[in-house]
């Protein structure tokens, strides 16, 4: 069991609220770091620039990674990680996208994402979706062990 | 008792557009028969209705994918929506199965969970470098086995958003 921090990647900030609100009202408690582009996805997990300092900006367990971002895309940011060298490309990612389209969802597991889940469109559904989230990911899944 | 994959099993009257979904296969891949009893038993007493096909080594897990010789008959063999991979394989191990898997055009997408006793960092790291999508431990008592296929089946088969995989019997896929 890992306590986290999860990386999220979105975007959209009314999505980005009603994804905090659901992760506040489960228990344990679950850090999450929040970047609203792809490119600062990427920095953040090269250590580059503002995130040189580890201690502050520590590897995530999880990314739950968004398609549409601005710059650098979901599929891009999943393409880097998985074409890394270090420990870094087996960070456990999963998307979670407004898209259903099955052309996104096999692109997705084309490029090796873990698992790839929809925003579900009211709010009980999404607590019920990152509660799920939680209890696979951080609690039931065996890690590649690099984060925190 | 609370069932509701229960009833959406050959209860619901055919959609007009089309048939009525079969539920989707699990794949395991378990060489140990007592632990494969066991998963299968769980899966039941979670009332989870999905069929699994049960293969004994990465070999025949290989001939289920690839559709070899009896396995040709989609309809009877259809291609599994999750694969349940143990490591330690007779013939041909799981690390195997995952090394072949990636190479194979839409088989590739299919999830592979792995469920073994290995928990070694090297097991862990080298399965998440073939491209498994996930490593769960194999619980040591019945009652953590559930709870473990509870959340596999609810995971996997419920929230996660499945590949679409090109199955011979369907000639609109894409």
């Amino acid at each position: 069991m890992v306590d986290g921090p999860v990386l999220l990647v979105e975007d959209d900030v009314s999505d980005y609220r009603l994804i905090q609100r659901a992760f506040a009202k489960i228990k344990p408690f679950v850090p999450m770091i929040r970047l609203a582009h792809g490119d600062e996805a990427v920095d953040y997990l090269a250590g580059d620039g503002p995130y040189e300092n580890r201690s502050l900006h520590p590897v995530p367990c999880v990314l739950l990674l968004d398609i549409k971002l601005p710059r650098r895309s979901g599929f891009e940011v999943l393409e880097w990680i998985r074409a890394q060298d270090s420990e870094l490309r087996r960070i456990p990612i999963i998307m979670l996208t407004s898209s259903g389209h099955q052309a996104d969802v096999n692109r997705a597991y084309e490029l090796g994402v873990n698992s790839y889940l929809v925003k579900p469109s009211n709010s009980s559904e999404l607590e019920h979706l990152v509660s799920a989230f939680r209890t696979y990911w951080l609690e039931l899944n065996e890690g590649p062990n690099l984060c925190g | 008792m609370r069932d509701r994959i229960c009833a959406g099993r050959g209860t619901r009257p055919s959609s007009d557009l089309m048939p009525e979904p079969v539920l989707p296969t699990i794949l395991l891949v378990e060489d140990t028969f007592s632990d494969a009893a066991l998963i299968r038993r769980s899966f039941e007493k979670a009332n989870v209705l999905n069929p699994i096909v049960w293969v004994k080594n990465g070999q025949e897990a290989l001939g289920y994918l690839s559709g070899l010789g009896q396995y040709g008959d989609r309809n009877q063999y259809p291609l599994p929506a999750l694969i349940l991979l143990d490591l330690d394989l007779p013939e041909m191990t799981g690390f195997e199965l995952l090394q072949w898997k990636r190479m194979q055009p839409n088989i590739r997408r299919i999830p592979a969970v792995i469920l073994t006793m290995d928990s070694a960092t090297s097991a862990v790291n080298a399965a998440y470098d073939l491209g498994a999508n996930s490593y769960l431990i194999k619980p040591g008592n019945p009652e953590e086995i559930m709870r473990v296929v509870k959340i596999i089946q609810e995971y996997w088969l419920g929230l996660n958003q499945a590949p679409k995989l090109v199955m011979r019997a369907t000639p609109d896929a894409s």
